[in-house]
């Protein structure tokens, strides 16, 4: 039992960090990112590259702050790329599905070219097992479910208390008024790529601790995302994060006591279950 | 431009606002076609017109959100504003509220306007509480600083709106219909915030359908149908024009005639 619910907690941390940043940019910018699987998936090389006595041997620590500066970047050429030429032109949310879903493609087959298709392994964060009410956890699972929680959290109060995050908020209520209270919609679409782009990186760098990492690694956790943000309710923060962590413990539940290769069915009927319930999500808002 | 106030004759500097044969087309729909007139500082220019008259639309293009206009000038303190995005716009000193409610419903009140001060004016800390609290205390929204914006009534949102808009210490104020919703006692407190507005050195361009405001406190009135100016002139001119009558007044003209004399 404790078990199960150690596996739920870190799917839904996990889970949790990559559609919050993908329900930051529908919030926001009105599209849906499809290449935040592959942010991931690259961020997590980054790390591994930086870090690995294979790639430039830096260590684990330069590794990671090295492969968030480089998603800060990263979020910044996605979007000035794939989404910036087509937002506010006519059908912008289908021409954004197609370019990101190019853009990841490239990426990660620009990846497997440069790294080749060998699975490749992060050393974990912190190492070996705690032992927790009769439940040994691996430190790292551990770390995912304390600092998952931790990262939202300070997400939460740059978008409460920080004139940027309030400025991103903003602009997702209402893009015209924001310009006319002198915002510049364009930067704050920058930060907004970015803050995404960096949740992504962590949750790929975490991924990587606790599974190999390989070009494909971001799919899987992308898929999950879209649930989880339809679950949820579309552009609703706290429903997101919701959305994660039951669907986590959905999943972990069903997998012991149903089976592995019926989870996805269990998974789709809760959701289909949900949206006839309430068609906007969890928490979402009507539109 | 026979149509001036005298105003614009006497005084021989550059217009605050000049708007110059601007137009703005949806498909084979002219929503404004060939648009002039011009703003002093301190003036206040009424603008009428039945709907879909392309109100709405030219302060859109005045201020670059949604769209540019197509043809045309828009020159803006001396500098052309026609291409400018518009979040400097409103840094120049350009400030406007919305028909529909445009607060951001789910910050505080206090945040709404502090955007304002952050972003237009690039106040912080000390300076900007000030500018903040000024602005509060004027549209007295003191009391509710800490709500959040969508649990204002009507004229709380619009008064917020205001407070958002003059806490850069614009120097026109464009305001689009901010008189719509709102109780005989409300739009009372509303003209006197609006000529205290003007008072303080700001000119104001105002979209109103009510008209007893509208001719009660602009200088001049323009009116406009199908996208184009059909008059410009003080009010008393405009409520007797017999084209303004047949395409808008109508059983209003004998009120609005009554106030304009």
């Amino acid at each position: 039992m404790g078990a199960i619910i150690v596996s739920g907690l870190v799917s839904g941390a996990l889970y949790a960090l990559v559609a919050a940043g993908l329900s930051l940019i529908w919030g926001s910018l009105g599209v849906f990112n499809f290449a935040h699987g592959v942010l991931l998936m690259t961020g997590a090389y980054a790390a591994w590259w930086i870090s690995s006595p294979d790639g430039l041997g830096l260590g684990l620590g330069i590794g990671i702050v090295g492969a968030l500066a480089f998603m800060v970047v990263l979020g910044l050429v996605v979007y000035l790329l794939l989404v910036r030429p087509w937002i506010g032109k006519a059908n912008a949310e289908l021409a954004v599905i197609m370019t990101t879903i190019a853009g990841s493609i490239f990426l990660q087959n620009l990846i497997l070219e440069i790294f080749g298709g060998r699975y490749k392994t992060i050393d974990q964060v912190v190492t070996g097992t705690v032992a927790i009410g009769g439940t040994t956890i691996q430190a790292q699972n551990l770390l995912v479910i304390i600092l998952a929680p931790v990262l939202l959290i300070a997400m939460w109060l740059f978008l409460t208390r920080n004139r940027t995050g309030l400025a991103i908020r903003a602009v997702a209520q209402n893009q015209d008024a924001a310009q006319l209270f002198g915002i510049g919609v364009e930067r704050i679409y920058i930060a907004t790529f970015s803050v995404s782009a960096v949740l992504a990186g962590v949750a790929g760098i975490l991924l990587g601790g606790l599974f190999n990492i390989s070009p494909d690694m971001g799919t899987d956790p992308l898929l999950r995302a879209f649930v989880v943000v339809v679950f949820g309710g579309l552009g609703s923060l706290p429903g997101t994060i919701l959305g994660a962590y039951a669907i986590g413990m959905i999943e972990a539940f069903s997998s012991y006591y149903i089976g592995i290769y019926w989870t996805p069915v269990v998974l789709f009927v809760v959701l289909i279950g949900v949206l006839v319930v309430r068609p906007t999500g969890l928490m979402g808002r009507p539109t | 431009m026979s149509m001036q106030g005298s105003r614009m004759q006497t005084t021989g500097s550059p217009p605050l606002l000049e708007v110059a044969s601007v137009g703005k087309s949806f498909g084979a729909l002219a929503a404004v076609a060939d648009v002039s007139f011009a703003l002093r500082e301190r003036d206040i220019l009424g603008i009428a017109g039945p709907n879909g008259a392309g109100k709405t639309t030219l302060f859109n293009l005045i201020t670059g959100t949604p769209f540019f206009p197509d043809s045309g000038r828009v020159t803006f303190r001396g500098t052309r504003i026609d291409r400018m995005a518009p979040h400097r716009i409103f840094r120049l000193g350009l400030a406007r509220t919305f028909q529909k409610e445009a607060s951001f419903a789910n910050l505080t009140v206090e945040q709404n306007v502090s955007l304002g001060a952050t972003y237009g004016a690039g106040l912080s800390g000390r300076a900007r509480e000030r500018a903040v609290d000024a602005a509060l205390e004027r549209l007295d929204l003191s009391a509710m600083r800490r709500q959040p914006a969508s649990s204002l009534t009507v004229y709380g949102t619009k008064r917020l709106m205001l407070a958002s808009a003059i806490v850069v210490g614009p120097k026109l104020l464009m305001l689009d219909e901010p008189a719509s919703g709102l109780t005989a006692s409300e739009v009372a407190d509303l003209q006197s915030l609006i000529l205290g507005f003007r008072d303080d050195g700001m000119a104001i361009l105002l979209i109103e359908h009510i008209l007893p405001l509208l001719f009660g406190i602009s200088e001049r009135v323009m009116v406009m149908d199908f996208g184009r100016k059909l008059i410009e002139g003080p009010p008393s001119e405009v409520a007797r024009d017999q084209r303004v009558i047949d395409a808008y007044l109508g059983g209003q003209s004998e009120a609005a005639h009554a106030l304009a004399g």
